[in-house]
This record gives structure tokens, C-alpha cells and sequence, in this order.
């Protein structure tokens, strides 16, 4: 049962990453190299409303999802606008760069030292027991539900909401999309608002988890495979990803060899890579672009 | 806004000109500011450029002020590499510091070799080569020291287990801490005890508790870490979320006072070589009061490290007198004797053959309930 646990948890961890690389591509076809970077920032908002906000945790979450909603549409409006018209490796090498000023600016800000948001806002989080024996901390609970939630919102939003199938469209066929009155900017601006939520959210859950550091980038970046296996333009195959990934991490840990857990998604990649380069649920056409 | 820029113009450029430094000692440090590891050196860091701040503005060291350089590698080798040629060819350094991974050391150690300057290891692990018989050009400061660690520390679990001890081991997936709980999986049985898996975990891992998972269901009643603080924790608080009842012995890093004071967990132990700032000495008061004055990043009781660096430092130049050369400062260290005032069990003393120290003390602590109290008192291992 532990096993079964392990094996969701990790997986929603990645989803809930994941879906913020293809929320981007999906719309633009830029892999934001910056997803890590922007979902540790959410974080650090997150301790920066708690400390705005003492006594007062549910106005210091509102307020750190806004943020991070706020500094997703200005990322585009004041940096990623620039590169429209520009070749695509343009705009991956300026999130790059994104990345670098925003780890050092973090680090200055918030110094390097381990933080915990959840002592910050008065959090306990305390271990739920489970049918079967397995156990799962409060927050590590949260996270699997924010994840169903949150597929489930972005599902609904881009089958039936007005933006949602103006950012289909956009994605599909820009010039066809723009011909017919569809702001573009402004899906863009969306969409990089939506995937920065979306991984601040993740950000925020696993720093009230487990602490927060300046190495959480780097879960940002094992997040990646999932999306890649899964297909970069599919949200479906970004959850289908994580979920092999997160098993395929959490089996090699209990059977295999712990060391192997770090190599274990980029070997399934590679093995994704030989056998369909486009992803499980990924468009081929698509990738070809690439 | 400003600050930040200066800070962040340092960070990247390097904070002083060496034009500057022509009547003062320079000293040039290459440490992880910035990357996954920083939490553990950037503190280290703070405090010793707070130390050799008050150290000039009390007049410098013998009559001069010291210039101490301060270069980020992010713990990457190859900017460590290109910061140590900075700092050797450019700046002139006289005496240089690493504060960084130890897979920066090699090519700064090259670096330093080939330019005859003496190279301290301030709050990074400390080498092979500074133990006996040491390399001439290397010496160290830092308070954690392979495989008397895991001696300490096994000796301690032995002392105070009340059931027979089933043992796992925690390591990060870096060389030298997987080296460390693999030589401590060797030494347990010897000391009785039953030698359970070693956990190598990944750095950094999204959620620790498959780690912790396979930890529990071996059966272990006692769990040894001796691997980064973030990687010590996190496996400590998976496994209390998983309800395990066990007993769990970490290496006293920077950040361990604090923690334990956070996670109050009276089966939670520390052992390490500095004394905690629970023990209220007068030199702790004194960092408090500095870093405070300095504006320090960091809580005091982390200094510690940097600190002890500073001390020996400050020793070292002003028994090379002026003018200082890297021949003079390392003819100096070779033959160092600083009084740490009770910060660690005994002094850091340098001789020819051994540039670590001649005897490592170490401590137990535990939070008690109430407070992080002492459970073990110094007790000394002969470096040799």
C-alpha cells in the first residue's frame, strides 16, 4: 500500500509541474527552460505573504497564487512579447537566461538557507493514515487533490471555456487564429500566467511538505521527462507521464537501486525518444516543427 | 534595490578592486554562493567576511587591513577553476580559500599548486591531504572529517542503544557521503550492531519518502545520516510521517540547531565538532552581536564555521607578519596553534605533517522537551 502511495505522490508532483511545460508549448511552442526557476519563485512568495500576512494563512495563500498568476502574464508581457516573430530556439535561450537571473535574484533575496512556509503561516503536517497501512503527510494529500483538481480545471477550461478554445485555436493555427479576431498577445500572456500558477502551486505544496531550498529547481527539471513522454502538446499524456515516471522512479528505489531513481525518467525519455519521439499522446506533426 | 544591485555586481564580478589591495593582505575565497548546495557555505561565508570586516575596522592585522575577495562558483568546478585564476593571476592573492563542493577542489588545487599559495578549506569537507602526512600547500578548517564522524557517532549509538541495534544508513548520492555511510556500514558490526541497506539519495529529490520506505521495512530501530542537512532532515521527517518509533543520528551541520529547536523531536540527535549557541559562550554573544551589527543574512548559529575560519586566518597572517608572502603564510600555518575559546573540545593546531588538527572533538545534542540540550560531552579522537 505504501508502495501504491509513493508511487501517486511522486507522480502528482510531476504532473502537476508537467502541465505547466505543455500549457506553453501547447500555445506557442516555446519549452520554458525557466518552468523550475518560476515554480520555486512561487514558493518564495508564498514565505513572503506569510510574513505580510501573519496570523492570516488563507490571505497569504490568495495572495501568493495571484503573484505567481501576476509575474506569469508579466514574464510574457515584459520579456517572451520580445520574441515573437523570432525563431523558436530564440525564446527557449531567453528563458534560459530567465532561469539564471532569477535563481541568483532568489538567492539574494531570500538568502540560501532552508525555509519553511508552513512553520511560517502555523501549519502542522501531520501523517494521514490510510486503508491498508500506508500513510501520507497532510500536505503531500493536498497535492494529489490540487493535481486531480487542477487537470480537471484545465480539462474543462480549454473544452468549454471561451479562452480555453481561443488558446486551442491559437495553438493550432496562429495566423488562422489571428484572422479571426483572437488577440494572440493575450492567449500567450494566458498561458504563461496559467503554466507559472500552476507550478508556483507545486512549488508552494512541496515547499509546506518538506522545506524549501534553492536546489528545488531542480525538481522542476526532473518534472520534464514526464511532459516529453507523455507528448509536450498533450495535457492528457503530461499526466500519463508523470505517472510512469513517478512509478518508474518509486520502483527503482524499492526493487532496483536508489541511485538508479535519478537516471530512471531520462532512461524511459530516451526510450520514449527511440520508439515515438512525439510522445506518447503528442502530435507528430508537431514535433517535427521542433 | 541598490544594495541588491551592489550585491548582485559582487556576486558576479568579484567585490573589490585589486588596485585597492596593494597595502593589505589579500585574500581571495571561491565558494558556493548560489547552487543546490549554498545553504551549507554561503552562511560559512557571511561570517567570515563579518570577521575580517570587524578585524579591519579594529586596525587590521599588524597594521594592515586584509582584502578579502569573494567569488561565487555556484559549486560548479569549472567556475571554481576560473575564479581561483582570477584570484591568483589578477588579484595576486596571497592566500586562498575554498568553500565550495569537493568537486571544485581539484582544479583549485591546481591552480594553487602552480602558483605557490597556500589553500585553506573553510566549512567545505576537508581532504585527504590535510591529514597526516599532509600536503605542504593545504590546510583546513572545517569541522566534519571522514570516518571520525562515523566513528563518533557509531560509539555514541553504541553507548546509549537499549536493544540490539539495527542500523541503516542515509547518504546523499555524492562521493564522499556515500563513502562515509559505506564505511560506517563496515564499522557497525564491529561494533556489534546489524548493518542494514545504505539509502543513496539523489540530490534533490521531489519526495523522500520511498527513500524512507525502504528505510522503515528493513527494519532498522536506528538510522545514521552523514550527508548534506537538507538530505539528513528530509529522510528523518519521511520516516516520522511513516510512524516510524526509531532513534536517528545526524551529522551537526549549520543549520542542526535551529532544526532541532523546529522539529523537537527528542530521538533526533546531533553529533558534531562545534559547540551549539545553546551553550551561551561569551564568543557565541560576540558572533551574535557582530553578525547582528553586520546586518548578517544569516542566524548566528550558523556562523560558527565561518568564524573559526576567520580566527585562524587572522592567525596565520599576523604570524607571517608583513610584508606577507605565500611562502611566509604557509611557513606560518605549518606551525599554528588558535585557541577557538570553546566554540569546539580543543584548539585547531597545524603542524608540518598534520594541517587538519591534532586531536577532533566531538558533541552530542538532542532537543530535551524544552530545549536543544547536551547528551554527550566532548570526547576526543587522536588524528593520525
Amino acid at each position: 500500500m505504501q508502495l501504491a502511495v509513493n508511487i501517486v505522490v511522486l507522480s502528482a508532483i510531476y504532473a502537476l509541474i508537467a502541465c505547466g511545460y505543455v500549457l506553453i508549448y501547447r500555445v506557442s511552442r516555446v519549452l520554458n527552460l525557466a518552468h523550475g526557476e518560476l515554480m520555486m519563485l512561487g514558493a518564495y512568495l508564498l514565505l513572503a505573504t506569510a510574513a505580510s500576512f501573519a496570523g492570516n494563512p488563507v490571505a497569504a495563500i490568495a495572495a501568493a497564487v495571484v503573484l505567481s498568476l501576476a509575474v506569469g502574464i508579466l514574464v510574457y508581457v515584459f520579456l517572451m512579447r520580445k520574441m515573437t516573430g523570432e525563431m523558436v530556439l530564440a525564446a527557449v535561450l531567453t528563458t534560459v537566461a530567465l532561469g539564471t537571473l532569477l535563481r541568483g535574484l532568489m538567492v539574494l533575496i531570500w538568502s540560501a538557507q532552508q525555509q519553511y512556509p508552513g512553520q511560517a503561516l502555523g501549519f502542522d503536517n501531520p501523517a494521514i493514515a490510510l486503508p491498508g497501512g500506508g500513510r501520507i503527510s497532510t500536505f503531500a494529500a493536498i497535492l494529489v487533490v490540487t493535481t486531480a483538481l487542477v487537470y480537471t480545471g484545465l480539462f474543462v477550461f480549454l473544452r468549454f471555456g471561451r479562452w480555453g478554445v481561443r488558446m486551442r485555436a491559437a495553438g493550432q493555427n496562429p495566423l488562422l487564429a489571428a484572422q479571426r479576431g483572437i488577440n494572440l498577445h493575450a492567449v500567450y500572456a494566458l498561458a504563461w500566467g496559467l503554466s507559472t500558477l500552476t507550478g508556483s502551486m507545486a512549488g508552494m505544496l512541496i515547499a509546506l511538505d518538506s522545506g524549501l531550498t534553492s536546489s528545488m529547481t531542480v525538481i522542476g527539471l526532473k518534472a520534464f521527462p514526464a511532459a516529453l513522454v507523455g507528448g509536450l502538446d498533450s495535457l492528457v499524456g503530461a499526466l500519463v507521464g508523470a505517472l510512469i515516471i513517478g512509478a518508474a522512479e518509486v520502483l527503482s528505489i524499492q526493487y532496483v537501486d536508489p541511485l538508479l531513481s535519478d537516471v530512471v525518467p531520462f532512461l524511459v525519455l530516451i526510450a520514449m525518444l527511440i520508439v515515438r519521439p512525439w510522445g506518447l499522446f503528442g502530435t507528430r506533426e508537431e514535433l517535427d516543427r521542433v | 534595490m541598490r544594495s541588491l544591485i551592489v550585491a548582485a555586481a559582487a556576486l558576479t564580478a568579484g567585490a573589490f578592486n585589486p588596485a585597492l589591495a596593494q597595502d593589505a593582505y589579500v585574500v581571495g575565497i571561491t565558494a558556493a554562493l548560489t547552487g543546490p548546495p549554498a545553504s551549507t557555505y554561503a552562511p560559512a561565508v557571511d561570517a567570515l567576511r563579518i570577521y575580517i570586516d570587524r578585524v579591519n575596522a579594529t586596525g587590521g592585522i599588524n597594521g594592515k587591513k586584509v582584502n578579502l575577495i569573494i567569488q561565487d562558483d555556484s559549486a560548479e568546478p569549472s567556475k571554481a577553476a576560473a575564479n581561483a585564476k582570477k584570484l591568483l593571476t589578477q588579484d595576486n592573492v596571497v592566500l586562498l580559500l575554498d568553500a565550495s563542493l569537493s568537486s571544485t577542489y581539484a582544479p583549485v588545487v591546481a591552480e594553487a599548486k602552480g602558483a605557490g599559495v597556500p589553500l585553506v578549506f573553510a566549512s567545505s569537507v576537508c581532504p585527504k591531504d590535510v591529514y597526516p602526512p599532509a600536503n605542504e600547500g593545504q590546510f583546513c578548517t572545517t569541522a566534519f572529517a571522514s570516518t571520525y564522524d562515523s566513528r563518533a557517532a557509531l560509539a555514541f549509538v553504541k553507548e546509549s542503544a537499549k536493544e540490539p541495534v539495527k542500523i541503516g544508513f542515509a547518504a546523499m548520492a555524492i562521493p564522499l557521503s556515500r563513502g562515509e555511510m559505506e564505511f560506517a556500514a563496515k564499522q557497525a558490526p564491529e561494533l556489534g550492531m546489524t548493518a542494514l541497506a545504505i539509502e543513496v539519495i539523489p540530490p534533490p529529490t521531489a519526495d523522500y519518502t520511498p527513500f524512507a520506505t525502504k528505510l522503515k521495512d528493513a527494519g532498522a530501530n536506528w538510522v545514521f545520516s552523514w550527508a548534506p542537512w537538507v538530505t539528513q532532515v528530509r529522510t528523518f521527517e519521511a520516516l516520522r510521517r511513516l510512524d516510524w518509533k526509531g532513534d536517528y543520528i545526524a551529522w551537526s551541520h549549520l543549520e542542526a540547531e535551529g532544526e532541532l529547536k523546529r522539529i523537537k523531536d527528542s530521538h533526533l540527535y546531533v553529533v558534531g565538532a562545534n559547540a551549539l549557541f545553546e551553550d551561551k559562550l561569551p564568543i557565541q554573544k560576540e558572533i551574535a552581536d557582530a553578525a547582528q551589527k553586520a546586518g548578517g543574512k544569516y542566524p548566528p548559529e550558523q556562523m560558527t564555521e565561518g568564524w573559526i575560519a576567520g580566527m585562524v586566518i587572522e592567525a596565520a597572517l599576523k604570524g607571517a607578519g608583513w610584508p606577507a608572502t605565500p611562502a611566509k603564510i604557509q611557513a606560518s600555518m605549518q606551525n599554528l596553534k588558535v585557541d577557538l575559546k570553546g566554540l569546539r573540545g580543543g584548539p585547531i593546531e597545524w603542524t608540518k605533517d598534520n594541517h587538519f588538527r591534532t586531536k577532533q572533538y566531538y558533541r552530542v545534542y538532542k532537543w530535551d522537551g524544552s530545549k536543544v540540550a547536551l547528551v554527550k560531552n566532548w570526547y576526543p579522537y587522536d588524528v593520525k
